[in-house]
């Protein structure tokens, strides 16, 4: 008898035996192809000092993520690429003239403090790259809300929510002073586009925290255009809440997530100390996401009633 | 029109190019022996024979008196050899009959009997005398699931023809090469259950059998009972949960059987059995199954006596190539990795794959980034990465509650999973961590009670 396993070795292992060829790095990679256009035009608008925030920014984040790996003796997963993306995110909801010093401060505090402590990819509470911006607005307040015009160095500007300019075609294109990822609701909406399409982020999550935002200021009687169309909302509703580590996996848990995102940034707009509200009612909502989990889809045979009469 | 379709499920490659037009052929070991495990589903049974008797084809060789069991029949003529412990399907080793046959084609068939003249219980009595169990994988005995408690009415009868695991061919070139047969199982099957009617379920990939199909249900008495429905290709479209939902839009209620969906869902190749076993009084005797893989030179479908052992069909009937990284007993999403190809071909063997390296890779387990996408997989709606959580912590009682003991194990939520998390995996061992915990329960529950049952004396 001649029996296969005399000349091969064979495996064993429990069923599946074959799986659908993603990983966890080309789902890095692709919201890494996403990103890539918002740098390049932030690059285009702000100059060559947005290019050194970007670049220090991602260079940091996987050096942290790497020493900090090695020294707790983990394997190295630097090859997932998850670092790339949060240091991508960090240098884009920066303002573009940021000091490089103060951008690898943030990124340590992302890397080290937000996901290594909390036990690394997949088990962080809070979004890495949103903590790693809290940190540095609350320490460096003032660098943090310099605003570069674009195609010009340094000019200081005030926020566009701040200085009530409704110039849509601006905040379309993204000719206008801000964070160097954040200015172009044209560039988002196609990233946006892109990673729904490509099954990446849920599509409920932008548009449950969008549309809470819209609906509120319709309420209260505000420019909803405006209000969508201005700050970090749409970079966060597109890039920040759809993080999977720190957002919701249940279908209704995400749209509640978005929500209420979304109602805390309109809260924090109008009613709260500072002019955006977006990083805030993200990370206030991380907490929530262990609750959110609990509202799970009605399982199959369950609810008998139901089923009976889609019977007949 | 509603979809025929269930909720969630995936989209495997199909790999059945590789074997759908290679005809059924009959197949004999190379070492003229097979080796017949005692117990084919159901309760275990006790073997009847003992080495040196000698044993005609179709003769009953073991069985138990157990309602769910069925018994085993010898599937060659000659002298049994040894009754002892081999390994087979599921990599356990269990009690088998190796018979080695004298060459003779010498038969021990039941005498034919008219499915639609006799009475239920002798059906009934026919299916188990002729051994017949679920061919489709789970080899649950067939007289059981056509007999339902009193008050479960049955009125549809599905024939599982969707043959959704990938590489499998060999109920397509069944349906193609023995439609009547097929068509003629399930008008009986109808006709025990006193079900409404008769439907075979067929995905949207194997469209040419439709007229093959709907041919031989026009030639067949009962034509106004039977039909044809196409789902949308998906898998796990065969998993009875999903087949229900998607041919006739119900569900089976948690922790139930099909029948209390008012369905009996039977795999096409135990249609055929069924068949058999009433008009030709034989009974299953003889498994065709797929042989497949990119290690294997020549894939096919094979017919041989149940016990062939697949290493006797290795080189003259199957020839490999060198790499052989994986030998599957069933296909690629739910069947058993085996540790070499010396095991026997059961009632339930639907398939063997000899996968290279590159085709069924060894992956290494990652974190779980939470993306969701076991969520949209699960055919039962489950919630897998949740169950893997609370497993991972050690949490049992959480793990039931978002879904542990629902899932059917088809894999869908690991073959997504980016992370190439070990799902499947650790639900198996969770559901046998709470099938452990019940039964000592209950052990502790009698105990209890014969130990206040004495004191009483």
């Amino acid at each position: 008898m001649a029996a296969p396993s005399d000349v091969n070795e064979i495996n064993i292992s429990s069923s599946p035996h074959f799986a659908d060829n993603w990983s966890t790095a080309k789902i890095m990679l692709a919201v890494i192809i996403a990103l890539m256009p918002l740098c390049v035009y932030g690059i285009v608008l702000y100059g060559l000092s947005a290019f050194i925030t970007i670049l220090v920014s991602v260079a940091s984040c996987v050096v942290f993520e790497f020493l900090f790996q090695k020294l707790t003796k983990q394997p190295v997963r630097v090859g997932d690429l998850s670092c790339v993306v949060t240091g991508l995110l960090l240098a884009l909801v920066m303002p573009p003239a940021i000091p490089f010093w103060m951008v690898i401060l943030g990124a340590f505090f992302a890397i080290v403090v937000a996901k290594g402590f909390f036990g690394g990819i997949g088990a962080n509470v809070f979004n890495p790259a949103l903590t790693g911006r809290a940190f540095m607005f609350v320490s460096f307040p003032i660098a943090m809300t310099t605003w570069s015009t674009p195609f010009a160095d340094a000019v200081s500007g005030a926020t566009p929510l701040v200085s009530h300019g409704t110039d849509y075609m601006s905040f379309l294109l993204g000719n206008r002073a801000g964070c160097i990822g954040e200015s172009s609701v044209l560039l988002i909406l196609l990233a946006c586009l892109f990673l729904i399409a490509m099954r990446i982020i849920d599509w409920r999550l932008p548009l449950s925290m969008v549309a809470t935002v819209a609906l509120c200021t319709l309420i209260a009687g505000g420019d909803v255009l405006a209000a969508v169309m201005t700050g970090g909302l749409l970079f966060g509703a597109v890039f920040m809440i759809t993080d999977y580590a720190t957002s919701p996996v249940t279908p209704w848990g995400r749209v509640l997530f978005g929500a209420g995102c979304g109602l805390i940034t309109f809260l924090i707009r109008n009613f709260g100390g500072f002019p955006e509200g977006v990083m805030f009612s993200i990370l206030i909502m991380n907490v929530l996401v262990p609750f959110l989990n609990r509202i799970v889809p009605r399982k199959y045979g369950y609810g008998k009633k139901k089923a009976a009469k889609e019977g007949k | 029109m509603r979809k025929f379709t269930f909720k969630g499920g995936i989209h495997p490659p199909e790999m059945k190019e590789l074997s759908k037009d290679k005809k059924i052929e009959c197949a004999f070991p190379s070492t003229k022996s097979v080796c017949i495990p005692v117990t084919q589903g159901g309760a275990p049974n006790q073997s009847l024979v003992n080495p040196g008797d000698y044993v005609v084809r179709g003769q009953v060789i073991a069985r138990s008196d157990a309602f769910m069991s069925a018994p085993v029949h010898a599937s060659v003529s000659g002298t049994v050899k040894k009754v002892e412990n081999r390994l087979v399907t599921a990599n356990v080793e269990a009690p088998c009959i190796v018979i080695e046959s004298d060459g003779s084609d010498k038969t021990e068939y039941l005498a034919p009997l008219d499915p639609f003249a006799c009475t239920k219980e002798e059906a009934l009595a026919r299916v188990r005398e002729a051994g017949i169990v679920g061919m489709g994988g789970a080899a649950f005995p067939t007289h059981v699931k056509l007999n339902p408690p009193a008050g479960k009415k049955i009125d549809c009868v599905l024939a599982n023809a969707a043959e959704c695991e990938p590489y499998l061919t060999v109920d397509y070139r069944t349906m193609l090469e023995s439609a009547d047969k097929v068509v003629d199982g399930l008008a009986i099957t109808v006709k025990i259950t006193g079900a409404e009617s008769g439907i075979i379920v067929l995905e949207d990939n194997k469209l040419d059998l439709v007229e093959v199909l709907s041919g031989a249900i026009d030639k067949h008495a009962m034509k106004d009972k039977l039909g044809v429905t196409v789902c949308k290709t998906k898998y796990p479209q065969g998993g009875e949960k999903s087949l229900i939902q998607a041919a006739v839009g119900r569900e089976i209620p948690a922790g139930g059987l099909p029948a209390d969906a008012g369905c009996v869902v039977d795999n096409v190749g135990t249609l055929v059995a069924i068949s058999e076993a009433f008009r030709e009084g034989k009974p299953l005797i003889d498994r065709s199954f797929t042989v497949s893989g990119l290690s294997c030179e020549n894939p096919c479908n094979l017919k041989v006596p149940v016990g062939t052992l697949v290493g006797d069909l290795i080189p003259e009937v199957i020839h490999l190539k060198p790499g052989v990284a994986k030998i599957i007993s069933g296909g690629p999403m739910m069947g058993f990795a085996m540790i070499n190809a010396n095991f026997p071909v059961q009632k339930n063997t639907s398939g063997v794959l000899f996968l290279t390296a590159k085709e069924a890779p060894a992956y290494e387990e990652n974190p779980c980034i939470g993306c969701g996408r076991c969520l949209k997989a699960c055919p039962c709606a489950l919630t897998p990465v949740l169950m893997n959580r609370a497993l991972t912590a050690g949490n049992i009682d959480e793990a039931k509650k978002f879904g542990l003991m629902d899932c059917v194990e088809c894999g869908s939520c690991a073959w997504v999973c980016p992370a190439h998390v070990k799902l499947v995996q650790r639900f198996r061992v969770g559901k046998n961590i709470v099938r452990a915990e019940a039964a000592k329960a209950k052990a502790a529950a009698e105990a209890a009670k014969a130990a206040a049952s004495k004191g009483d004396k």
